[in-house]
């Protein structure tokens, strides 16, 4: 498929990631997870039953807090949405798709929000939110080089998407970066990361 | 004239209070009466933060052996309870609140406070800290735990009570009806099911062909995991973390207890959370230690006979049970011996068993 095709049915469907095996399309860290365990590759084989369930529990503290703070700022912010997430979400498509799609999924998000009861907090709020989960999140990695084991996981995986997403993105102010980038053990596992895994791409701006 | 019959109502305690107005509003012509109830009521409101009495908690009543079945109010009741806290728990049930508030709501000192995070925070910051103890890698577990029972099994248990058809039909909106004043009755449970819903399809499902049964099976299996994740987190354990129960104690005692207790007709998730032997006894431990003081000062005085204590309560519930069995056996023999449509055929049976019997007492 050619990468507009892909970007069109992807943002139809919703969901990226997704990886394309043969005639399979898996979208979505979990599935994704899944599909490469049933291939036998596996992060967690090594964790006991007591760390799996400490891995699962942290990860949807990175999904609820992080991903939703994400997804508020990008959406809720009127400023940012009108300066940077409306016109980056449509960008690849052609009038009037791009302004369907845009209004489309600024409506859904912020319906969600509305629902889980984030569209009456404030941009403070919910700074002050990410800063206490990437506070819980530094408290658990401590003096570690990985959240677990000395090995990564799936758990480091996640983090280091979300926390390399937000040091790196720009948006209107910088606040929510530097934040994330108060707590030093776990910006010096960013980098960790990225110059072990990632060396050929960018660079994660120094402090 | 007026005004000064309605400041003497208001020196009444509270349910005299309410009885008196009822009683007075049926006496003023009708085209008054909805200025004047606005302004008793305000009224009321203005009397009541001006008494200066201890933190007071609006939530929803209790039944089937817990003090509330809803779900957050348990989660602050448990926690009040752990951290020594005295609050004035004010049940909402039979008020207009049950469609006005958001439960549950700490009032104190004229702030008011939803949501049980929130809550808990500010109790923390009254000094009734129950983390006191845990270390700053415990609390960071706290707060994923808390995340883990949000997102995984809090879709579920929506699912189970407001939007699963059997449970809402036969359990949920009977006793939310019954808990609710006329007319309000009409609309509470149907507002809370489809908040439940919707809560259920934007977080779960995908947009936009937002369906119900495409989540159903992918949030019962994610919340059947997280149940066997808290019972491998828990062991043998009393409580999550040491012998001393915490805020996550509270979250997951204010999950799981309806869904232990509940009789709910169709409980899939129930019969997997009654499997995880550690989960009940957890929730039950709470119950006898922390909500159930007047019977344990009965269990005081028959110390003696504590080792029969559960046999002969599970005699006594077993009689319960077929006394009640029995009752309603007869109920339904009495509707239909008294339906019209069994009087026309009791007629030719009657006949019938004229002729049966005296074959029968032959025999």
């Amino acid at each position: 498929m050619s990468l507009a095709a892909e970007a069109f049915v992807s943002q139809i469907a919703g969901k990226v990631p997704f990886i394309q095996v043969g005639n399979q399309v898996v979208s979505e860290l979990g599935p994704i997870v899944q599909f490469t365990k049933a291939k036998g590759h596996s992060l967690s084989d090594g964790l006991d039953d007591v760390q799996r369930a400490e891995m699962k529990a942290y990860m949807e503290l990175v999904n609820n807090m992080l991903l939703t703070a994400e997804l508020y700022i990008q959406w809720c912010d009127d400023y940012t949405a009108t300066e940077i997430s409306r016109p980056r979400y449509s960008s690849p498509y052609s009038w009037p798709l791009n302004h369907i799609l845009a209004y489309q999924k600024q409506w859904e998000v912020r319906r969600k929000m509305n629902v889980i009861g984030w569209s009456g907090k404030s941009l403070e709020q919910v700074y002050e939110d990410v800063s206490q989960c990437c506070q819980a999140l530094s408290q658990r990695l401590g003096t570690q080089p990985y959240f677990f084991n000395k090995q990564p996981t799936e758990l480091d995986a996640l983090v280091f998407g979300h926390l390399f997403t937000i040091l790196t993105t720009q948006l209107t102010n910088d606040e929510l970066a530097e934040k994330v980038k108060s707590y030093t053990n776990l910006l010096s596992f960013c980098h960790r990361i990225e110059h072990t895994y990632f060396k050929d791409r960018g660079r994660i701006n120094a402090a | 004239m007026r005004k000064t019959r309605v400041g003497a109502l208001f020196c009444s305690c509270r349910l005299a209070r309410i009885k008196t107005l009822s009683m007075f509003l049926a006496f003023i012509p009708p085209c008054r009466r909805s200025v004047l109830s606005w302004r008793c009521a305000l009224g009321c409101c203005c009397m009541h933060t001006n008494m200066a009495e201890p933190m007071e908690l609006l939530c929803w009543g209790g039944d089937w052996d817990l003090p509330s079945v809803h779900s957050d109010s348990l989660i602050v009741l448990a926690y009040a309870k752990f951290s020594g806290a005295k609050l004035a728990v004010k049940s909402i049930d039979w008020t207009w609140r049950t469609i006005t508030a958001s439960v549950p709501q700490l009032h104190y000192e004229g702030s008011t406070v939803t949501e049980p995070a929130q809550i808990l925070n500010f109790l923390r910051k009254q000094r009734f800290n129950a983390d006191y103890e845990l270390t700053a890698k415990q609390g960071a577990d706290t707060m994923a735990y808390i995340a883990l029972l949000e997102e995984k099994l809090r879709p579920a248990l929506l699912h189970t009570f407001w939007v699963d058809a059997e449970n809402y039909v036969n359990l949920t909106r009977p006793w939310f009806t019954s808990h609710s004043p006329f007319p309000l009755n009409f609309f509470v449970p149907g507002r809370q099911a489809s908040l439940a819903l919707s809560r259920i399809l934007l977080t779960k499902a995908e947009s936009p062909l937002l369906n119900i049964t495409e989540v159903e099976g992918k949030i019962y299996s994610e919340a059947k995991e997280c149940l066997n994740l808290l019972s491998h987190r828990l062991g043998n354990f009393h409580f999550f973390f040491g012998d001393t129960p915490t805020s996550l104690d509270a979250f997951v005692f204010g999950h799981i207890a309806p869904l232990i207790k509940a009789p709910l007709p169709s409980g899939q998730l129930q019969k997997h959370l009654n499997q995880l032997d550690n989960l009940c006894q957890f929730c039950n431990t709470i119950l006898k230690n922390y909500f159930t003081d007047a019977s344990a000062e009965k269990r005081m005085d028959c110390s003696l006979t504590a080792p029969h204590d559960p046999v002969d309560a599970n005699l006594q519930k077993l009689t319960q049970l077929v006394n009640k069995e029995s009752n309603l056996i007869e109920k339904m023999d009495d509707n239909l011996r008294s339906s019209p449509q069994h009087r026309h055929e009791t007629k030719p049976s009657a006949r019938a068993s004229e002729r049966n019997s005296p074959l029968l007492s032959k025999h």
